[in-house]
């Protein structure tokens, strides 16, 4: 069907999308100029302003350059009143008399917009009729009664080839809606090959791929916005550095005022972890674009983890000017109120957020974080599993479950909560701590052992790991291992320059010092001691070393011929030196 | 984008964060079926002549169809006609004058409602009565929207089957009339796409939503048939699909959730199961919480139960280390919150994980039933001293304290109607007797349990009969069937068994061995070591043990005694590590005849005597004679008749009692050889009456050999018999019985010292 509909208005204005590269970026704004004035009259909001943004961040063409509308055909110009009332209906959300004034009209616009004014109109009267169901369970059974007569219909133009790119992106919609997920996944392919630049088909694709290698198993149209979907793609299945370079080429390939990518950069940042960055570059959005307020719930997330108070209650107020019943202000609100430690009030915003829009999903989670922070642990468990029930792959969710078992005393039960969230997340060091941490407390250590080194490998956020693992091995007395990971974090701590709050760094000084000792290294002890002495409470322990190391000195007993001296001192290398004493005596002991 | 589809509603049930599935306490909306069964009630309670049958038929179908789920109207006629031809008139009438009239008949009918019941012998306390007023309250409540649709989707039930009675029930008009013409231009494999889709979706429609009444009731039905009799529950497919709609509509309902948990455990799925279990009491440590009068009690309740299930669930699927943690996991949490009742299920627990795991766990049955009893957990005391008998028989506890105890466990059962408890005691009972080898109590009990009536109410009609008890006291009355050799009345037995217990369900492994043991036993007393030789290694993979003993009988049988004898010293080792006293005697025996073989009869008479010792210290009466048999037969074989003679006798009697046919015969057998090597050694007078005496004996155990048709042994007492009446000169005779022998020899494979060497 594909070849069928290569002859939509938009490819016969003489704009073939064809390049992947971005060389003529005079071509690319004329497209996206003429998607939006297409979109536009269909009523397609949220395309009209996915492309009008790009288009904004673009140089402006001269006056000759700027595309003709399209000229309209017999059928336009008959249907041209019908459509114009309808429109006009439509924009005031009286969609069933726009489908009434639309029932008659041949041409593929207005044939386009009769069909999602009646979807829409199903739509609509859904949500009115949730509010009034005849009963609790009856909730989740209303449903759009029109889609069904609506897949009939478009399934028959499909079946004869009569729908243009916009008709095909509503027959996926409708799909979508009646959960046959593999037919909305073809018709959506097929909608971005017959109308590449129509970003909603690009993004409804976007829900429905759950994995690489799903993405890698669709043929897409080779066009440049095919380049936004992988980037967007890559962000929704987590891979961030994949999105990151497509990101960073599509900002020198000629789209760096856009404020689309730079808010998509931002959140990808915001996904790694790297908060100095993400925080840059929203920061930067809002100079761009101030009474924004899409994605400012992740900026407040950020705003959070770094503490930022009076940030945070800036944009807090912020917002709520611009707009307070939106879910983004709400977030934002709670998130304030919860650095605030008023978590009452925050879990109250959470809430009005998912009044708003029940199926918000960050909201459960973080209204979960909440009544954790309340010790409301069951509140805190059911909060959770909504979010889990609106996206099964919400790590962090999962995670929550875990730690609110986890501080109801249930390792074992907590377990398998991690083991998700780490299955959503291989390479995320906090769950491999996590699920270290459980198999400590339920003392399987060669598993802890395991999950600390994988956190470690992966990249540890919180550079706990090895000093877990660390101590893990002191523990199991392995102490070759144990001073092994005390290296490896001393030099991790101090490569990475900022000095963090945890004083660990002593505990490992520490231990080195004496295992040195113990093996008489005395150069490498006395160092250490010395590093020692830098802490408050290592100090005392790293002078008695240091004396301990002279006194041996002193006796000139430089290696490893010294058995006597250390059992004064030190309990630990007791372990060597009786073994040796006493096995020659029990020798003489029997030969006589 | 996405965000315009999204639906963006208010949901009035939220408060504090939480969904309130039942904030006005409303299980049950009025639908055009439920309006349906309002007619039929209003015409019951108003038409007052009529028919006895009729009116109990009628009655009789009241409760499944209010608690049933919804029926199309076609269906529910149709059930209507079944009892009572004119009131499904009354009701068509009644129904078709409010969807082709107005909206007001619907109003006027229910108006009138509940004049009708006024006055009849309806109570408003009744099931019907609470029923109608319900339905009544929720028609109230209904806002002015609503009536419509109520009444638009009562016209639509009732047209749906008016125009054409044959067309399928759930067939979507809409659907059908929109689709049809365009059928022609529909090329074929287009078509079928979506003719299926329409299936899944008019499938999806003809399950509906149920109200939160009829989910529970559906939930407790299969949930109790799950329980009592697997087969008649809906198919784990079926149901789970059934789940997730529940589900589907009402994401709250915790059932649902551990519905699905059972329904998974039964298709041993253990990731869905564990999710679903998990998930089930994420969701009731919420409602637990709910009730704030009850304080954090239940909350604490149910999240130390959450995890002693988590441990039930690894055990089941045989992860003992995890059920291991698991259960101290439980232990802990119970510990700190004082629960004494949880922590004894934990013990309880706890000894069958080791018990499972293979290790000795005497000493914490022992704690838990003193524990138990102390706290007053009847069910918990019981079953600790029926496992502390159950370990107490397997290392030879004195057989009168055993049954001691399990009497005086009984008298409690029956006080406290502890059903369930008492079928475990009769069926080890039924195990006990049989290990004593007696027969015949063990008969008597095995029937006494499957006689017996369950104390426990009977639900859906379907009484409990799938217990691991059952199928223990099956598998034994197969065995001892098979003994005697009636090998059709076993092939009933295994049927029903596996009716009973298909073969992915937990007590399947019990028919499972018990069915190969037998075919090998058969197999191996018609001489067929072939069609032996692969249900060995079926029974090795059920039970390594059983298994390996096995193999070593079939490798003596086949000669191969090197192998043979390997394998046994392997599993004398074995037995002595797991204190297995039956199955030491029985290697001590098997090892016994392997010496016979190499002609070794002074070397295995120390063994045979040391398995006397401990079949008579533990009274294992069976493998007593059997091996008093054996030692008969060596003492025979090394020249002193008279001993064994002597030996044989005494066991006779409790062998023909007790015995399978096998035994009876061969100890016969042995009797009349000794008899004949009395005979030899006798003078002339009494020598023909002994060697008459022999050849009476051989013929009864020729009896028991023909019974199970055991060739070779049928050969070896003809060749006997020919002997004997060669001796005694009757010629006939001698020639008849060597006739037979030649036949028998023809048709076995020869081996040549079989007659000597075996007992």
């Amino acid at each position: 069907h594909v070849t069928s509909y290569s002859c939509v208005p938009l490819l016969r204005s003489g704009d073939v999308g064809m390049t992947s590269e971005f060389g003529d970026l005079v071509q690319i704004k004329k497209q996206l100029i003429s998607i939006t004035a297409q979109c536009k009259e269909r009523g397609l909001v949220h395309s009209v302003k996915w492309a009008s943004e790009l288009a904004f961040s673009l140089d402006p063409l001269p006056l000759n350059e700027i595309p003709p509308a399209p000229e309209l055909t017999e059928e336009d110009a008959r249907d041209l009143d019908a459509l114009c009332l309808a429109k006009s209906y439509f924009d005031l959300k009286e969609y069933d008399r726009a489908a009434y004034f639309l029932r008659g009209c041949r041409s593929q616009k207005a044939y386009f917009l009769y069909m999602y004014s009646r979807y829409l109109s199903g739509e609509k009267k859904k949500d009115d009729e949730t509010v009034d169901s005849l009963g609790p369970l009856e909730k989740g059974q209303v449903r759009n009664e029109a889609l069904r007569e609506l897949r009939v219909e478009l399934s028959k133009k499909h079946s004869a080839g009569e729908l243009d790119g916009f008709a095909l992106y509503l027959y996926g919609v409708v799909l979508r809606k009646l959960d046959l997920l593999k037919e909305a996944v073809e018709i959506f392919v097929a909608a971005t090959h017959a109308l590449p630049l129509h970003w909603g088909s690009w993004l409804e694709l976007c829900n429905l791929i759950t994995n690489i290698e799903m993405l890698k198993s669709l043929s897409l149209p080779e066009c440049w916005v095919r380049d936004f979907f992988m980037a967007h793609m890559f962000t929704e299945l987590q891979m961030i550095k994949e999105a990151l370079q497509k990101y960073q080429s599509l900002m020198e390939a000629g789209f760096a005022k856009s404020t689309y990518i730079i808010s998509q950069i931002a959140v990808a940042y915001h996904n790694i972890r790297d908060i100095d960055q993400a925080l840059y570059l929203f920061n930067e959005l809002r100079e761009q674009d101030p009474f924004r307020i899409e994605n400012m719930d992740t900026f407040s997330n950020l705003l959070y983890v770094r503490s930022m108070k009076p940030e945070l209650s800036y944009l807090a107020h912020n917002l709520v000017e611009i707009d307070k019943y939106r879910v983004e202000t709400c977030c934002v609100i709670g998130n304030y109120y919860s650095l605030r430690s008023q978590h009452e009030k925050a879990a109250l915003y959470f809430q009005r957020a998912l009044k708003l829009n029940p199926r918000c999903l960050g909201a459960w989670t973080l209204m979960g974080h909440e009544y954790m922070e309340m010790k409301n642990t069951s509140a805190a468990i059911q909060a959770y599993r909504h979010a889990i029930e609106v996206n099964k792959r919400d790590y962090r969710a999962w995670y929550g479950l875990g730690q609110t078992y986890e501080i109801l005393k249930m390792p074992f039960y907590s377990l398998y909560y991690y083991r998700k969230a780490h299955q959503l997340r291989p390479n995320d060091s906090r769950m491999l701590v996590a699920l270290g941490e459980c198999y400590e407390k339920l003392s399987q250590q060669v598993e802890a052992k395991k999950c600390y080194w994988r956190a470690y490998s992966v990249g540890d956020v919180e550079r706990m790991a090895l000093l877990k693992l660390a101590k893990l091995h002191e523990q199991l007395n392995e102490f070759d291992d144990a001073a092994q990971c005390y290296i490896i974090y001393i030099q991790d701590i101090f490569s990475c320059g900022e000095q963090l709050e945890h004083a660990e760094v002593s505990t490992a000084l520490r231990y080195l010092g004496q295992y040195y000792f113990k093996n008489k290294l005395y150069d490498e002890a006395s160092l250490c001691a010395q590093r020692c002495c830098d802490y408050n409470d290592a100090r005392e322990e790293g002078k008695a070393l240091l004396r301990q190391i002279s006194a041996v000195r002193e006796q000139g007993e430089p290696s490893s011929t010294d058995l006597s001296v250390p059992c004064v001192f030190n309990p630990l290398s007791n372990n060597t030196t009786p073994v040796r004493r006493v096995s020659p005596l029990d020798l003489s002991s029997v030969t006589p | 984008m996405a965000s315009v589809h999204e639906s963006l509603y208010f949901n009035p049930m939220m408060t504090n964060g939480v969904v309130h599935a039942n904030i006005f306490g409303i299980k049950d909306w009025v639908t055009p079926y439920k309006i349906a069964v309002l007619a039929l009630l209003h015409e019951m309670s108003t038409t007052k002549p009529m028919a006895l049958l009729d009116r109990r038929r009628l009655n009789k179908l009241i409760l499944p169809l209010q608690q049933g789920p919804d029926l199309t109207l076609e269906q529910f006629l149709k059930i209507v006609e079944e009892c009572c031809l004119r009131m499904v008139n009354a009701v068509k009438h009644r129904l078709f004058l409010m969807a082709d009239g107005e909206l007001q008949d619907m109003e006027h009918f229910f108006t009138i409602l509940p004049n009708a019941f006024s006055d009849s012998e309806a109570f408003k306390t009744s099931v019907v009565g609470l029923f109608m007023r319900q339905m009544l309250l929720a028609y109230n409540k209904l806002s002015f929207s609503q009536v419509y649709k109520l009444y638009k989707s009562l016209q639509q039930y009732c047209h749906r089957v008016q125009p054409e009675l044959s067309a399928l029930p759930t067939e979507d008009m809409e659907l059908t009339s929109n689709e049809d013409p365009s059928a022609e231009h529909i090329d074929k494999d287009e078509l079928d796409t979506a003719s299926l889709h329409q299936s899944e979706l008019r499938s999806d429609e003809s399950q509906g939503p149920l109200s939160q009444k009829q989910a529970e009731y559906f939930l407790a039905r299969q949930a109790y048939l799950l329980k009592n009799d697997e087969n008649k529950a809906m198919s784990p497919a079926k149901l789970q699909d059934e789940l997730n709609n529940i589900l589907k509509f009402n994401p709250d309902f915790a059932e649902a959730h551990y519905l699905s948990y059972l329904n998974s455990i039964r298709v041993q799925d253990i990731y869905i199961s564990t999710h679903s279990l998990l998930h089930y009491f994420d969701r009731l440590i919420l409602s637990g919480g709910e009730g704030k009068s009850n304080g954090d009690e239940g909350y604490g309740r149910s999240l130390r139960y959450a995890v002693l299930n988590l441990a039930t669930l690894h055990c089941r699927f045989g992860h003992y280390q995890q059920a291991d943690l698991a259960l101290q996991e439980a232990i802990r949490i119970a510990q700190e919150a004082n629960d004494h009742v949880c922590l004894q299920h934990c013990l309880s627990w706890l000894y069958t994980l080791e018990q499972m795991k293979g290790s000795d766990s005497v000493v914490l049955t022992e704690d838990s039933v003193k524990i138990a009893a102390h706290f007053c957990l009847p069910y918990l005391a019981s079953l600790g001293i029926q496992s502390l008998v159950q370990q107490g028989a397997k290392q030879g506890m004195p057989a009168n304290k055993l049954l001691d105890a399990l009497r005086g466990t009984d008298i409690m059962h029956w006080k406290q109607s502890l059903s369930e408890l008492i079928e475990i005691s009769l069926a080890q009972t039924t195990s006990i007797w049989r290990m004593y080898g007696k027969s015949t109590m063990a008969r008597q009990q095995a029937q006494l349990l499957l006689n017996m009536n369950s104390l426990e109410p009977v639900n859906f009609s379907v009484q409990q009969n799938n217990t691991e008890a059952f199928a223990v006291a099956l598998c034994h009355l197969a065995e001892l069937h098979a003994e005697q050799g009636l090998y059709a009345v076993v092939s009933d037995i295994m049927k029903h068994l596996k009716q009973q217990f298909p073969p992915h369900t937990q007590h399947a492994k019990l028919w499972m061995l018990c069915d190969l043991k037998i075919q090998f036993e058969k197999a191996m007393n018609d001489g067929k070591y072939h069609l032996a030789e692969p249900h060995v290694t079926a029974i090795s993979a059920l039970n390594s043990t059983e298994g390996l003993y096995r193999k070593a009988q079939l490798l003596k049988a086949l000669n191969q005694t090197t192998e043979a004898s390997q394998i046994l010293q392997q599993l004398q080792q074995q037995c002595e590590k797991s204190k297995d006293i039956e199955m030491t005697i029985r290697v001590m025996l098997a090892s016994a005849e392997l010496h016979w073989d190499s002609s070794g009869f002074a070397t295995a008479l120390p063994l045979l005597l040391q398995a006397l010792a401990l079949s008579r210290q533990h009274n294992l009466q069976s493998l007593t004679s059997e091996t008093l048999l054996h030692l008969a037969f060596t003492q025979l074989m090394l020249g002193i008749p008279e001993q064994a003679l002597v030996l044989v006798q005494d066991v006779l009697e409790s062998v023909l009692a007790h015995g399978s046919l096998i035994d009876k015969g061969r100890a016969l057998l042995l009797a009349a050889r000794c008899q004949m090597a009395l005979a030899g050694a006798a003078v002339q007078e009494h020598r023909l009456t002994a060697l008459e005496q022999a050849v009476h004996t051989l013929d009864e155990a020729a009896v028991y050999f023909s019974q199970l048709d055991c060739k070779e042994r049928m050969r070896d007492i003809h060749y006997l018999q020919a002997r004997l009446h060669h001796t005694l000169g009757n010629i006939s005779q001698r020639n008849k019985c060597s006739m037979l022998f030649r036949l028998l020899d023809q048709e076995l494979p020869s081996s040549g010292m079989t007659v000597v060497s075996h007992l």
